[in-house]
């Protein structure tokens, strides 16, 4: 199988001198659904945003369907970016436009720079937003403001704007850690049943064990900047999670 | 829980003794302000009376074969707020980018063009028509640029602020999305800054409405100048209607920016 993602020796040193991610390398496959675990500081955030290059990394190679991310330029980037959709804990949606045109926004990646700015989308590209809408369950509320909606609904939408970038891969940074337990359960069960569906590769931050056991045919675990574990869930037992959450 | 309470009854005792303590403090100041402007009710009373008959003698009935003449003017009046309000509004969008913590790139010229806004902002619009008459002399020149200086010194301010609130993280959802820098201001950064903008520019074309008025009077042109030029002449039936023209300038904008602003925010 061919990987779709590949990190070798990726290092992440912030300006104050943070040691975030030592020395991490791993390789993920084509429509695997992976869930990134560890306490809290322990850099799973800082391994997402260093693949969508939100976060610059200090040194290693992060290889995206065979480009390499840590040395892309600007206009790389941008194509990166636009193949790699995300979801964050704090939805971040833009609060004050409409739920469509938040989706809309997952399509600016495609556009002439200048141009988009515009705020003009294709015929095909508001057809398209509105069945993704659709296929969310949210085509009632396609033209309130993102600030109406309830967090779960929100998050939704969350989800729909990546989904119209047609993404290869999702990285969704602790995407049900401001929701209720019910409504986590409810966008896990969206996040993955989609992924799966349209065959799109995605890494979950988690700090719920159970959750990403649940969901996740694979998961890294991480301690202090390093993969302490690397597994399918079966394997993840009692003494790897103390392991990775350490005593 | 016992101890909690005492606390707060001990609390709530002191703060009883500070409302007196400054109540106090408030009558006394009063007492002695107007004991050294000469404040007395008397002569308050007396000078009303006054006033009155002033007004209603000299100024009633307004002259209104005044009112062709007094349409230039007012039309001055307008456009001098407006040209300052719009001239402020576009030197404070690039100014306000370097007061913003969030997107100064040197502390050290956040700090210096914060300074320079606050004595733009607190020297009233009145002073720099005074300065600015001796410099250029009278005219409605003046007028706009005294009330431009005070729009630069508000409104950058204001812009700052709202730049400074913006949520980070809807801008950086959108960068994620692959949007180029223009995309992200327009899509991200301008509806978050918008309704702020909007508000404070309509908000600053209002006081410069009814600050060009008063700067008129010092030479600053406009409907302020002709009240001036009246009242030096004893023309107060012209006057008077200078003055009515003036409350329904200010009444509009107000009626209007107050529309404006429920639609667009
Ligand atoms: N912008 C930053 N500047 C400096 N240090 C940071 C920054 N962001 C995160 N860190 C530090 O890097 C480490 C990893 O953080 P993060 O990736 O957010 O962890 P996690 O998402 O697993 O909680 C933490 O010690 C954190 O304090
Ligand atoms: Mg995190």
């Amino acid at each position: 199988m061919s990987a779709i993602l590949e990190i070798r020796n990726l290092r992440k040193r912030y300006a104050d001198g943070t040691l975030a991610l030592k020395d991490v390398s791993l390789r993920v496959h084509r429509g695997e659904f992976v869930a990134v675990i560890g306490p809290s500081g322990a850099g799973k955030s800082t391994l997402l945003r260093c693949i969508n290059r939100l976060v610059e990394p200090s040194g290693g190679s992060i290889i995206v369907n065979g480009v390499d991310a840590v040395k892309a330029s600007g206009r790389q980037i941008r194509r990166l970016r636009r193949e790699v959709g995300m979801i964050f804990q704090q939805f971040n949606l833009v609060e004050r436009v409409t739920v469509l045109r938040n989706v809309l926004h997952g399509r600016l990646g495609y556009r002439n720079p200048i141009a988009g700015a515009l705020g003009l989308f294709s015929r095909q590209e508001i057809e398209e937003a509105k069945n993704i809408l659709r296929r969310l369950g949210l085509h009632e509320q396609m033209y309130k403001r993102a600030d109406e909606l309830s967090g779960g609904q929100q998050q939704r939408v969350g989800i729909a704007r990546a989904l119209s970038q047609k993404p290869l891969i999702i990285l969704a940074d602790e995407p049900i850690a401001s929701l209720d337990p019910a409504t986590s359960e409810t966008i896990m069960q969206i996040l993955s049943a989609i992924c799966r569906e349209d065959g799109i590769t995605c890494l979950v931050n988690l700090h719920q064990v159970d959750v990403a056991k649940r969901y996740a045919d694979r998961i890294i675990g991480i301690r202090q900047g390093t993969v302490v574990f690397d597994g399918p869930p079966e394997a993840l037992d009692d003494k790897a999670v103390g392991k990775v959450y350490g005593p | 829980m016992k101890r909690s309470g005492q606390l707060l009854e001990d609390l709530q005792k002191r703060k009883k003794r500070q409302i007196w303590l400054a109540a106090a403090g408030i009558v006394l100041i009063t007492a002695w302000s107007a004991r050294e402007t000469d404040f007395s009710v008397v002569s308050v009373v007396r000078g009303f009376g006054e006033i009155v008959r002033f007004i209603g003698q000299d100024f009633f009935p307004p002259d209104f074969s005044a009112f062709r003449s007094l349409i230039g003017p007012a039309v001055d009046t307008i456009c001098i707020s407006f040209v300052a309000m719009v001239v402020g509004a576009v030197l404070s969008l690039l100014l306000s980018f370097f007061a913003a913590a969030t997107t100064s790139p040197y502390r050290w010229l956040q700090a210096s063009v914060r300074a320079v806004c606050s004595v733009l902002r607190n020297i009233p619009a009145l002073i720099w028509a005074l300065l600015l008459v001796a410099a250029y002399g009278l005219g409605t020149l003046v007028g706009t640029l005294a009330l431009i200086l005070t729009s630069v010194g508000t409104l950058t301010r204001a812009y700052a602020e709202i730049l400074e609130e913006i949520d980070m993280g809807q801008v950086e959802a959108v960068r994620a999305t692959g949007a180029s820098w223009p995309q992200v201001i327009a899509h991200a950064v301008l509806p978050q800054f918008f309704p702020g903008f909007v508000g404070w520019s309509l908000y600053k074309l209002e006081l410069n409405m009814r600050a060009s008025t008063l700067i008129g009077m010092v030479g600053g042109g406009g409907l302020g100048f002709s009240i001036q030029k009246g009242l030096k002449l004893f023309q107060f039936q012209e006057v008077c209607v200078a003055i009515l023209m003036v409350i329904v300038l200010v009444l509009t904008t107000e009626f209007i920016t107050g529309k404006l602003r429920e639609r667009l925010i």
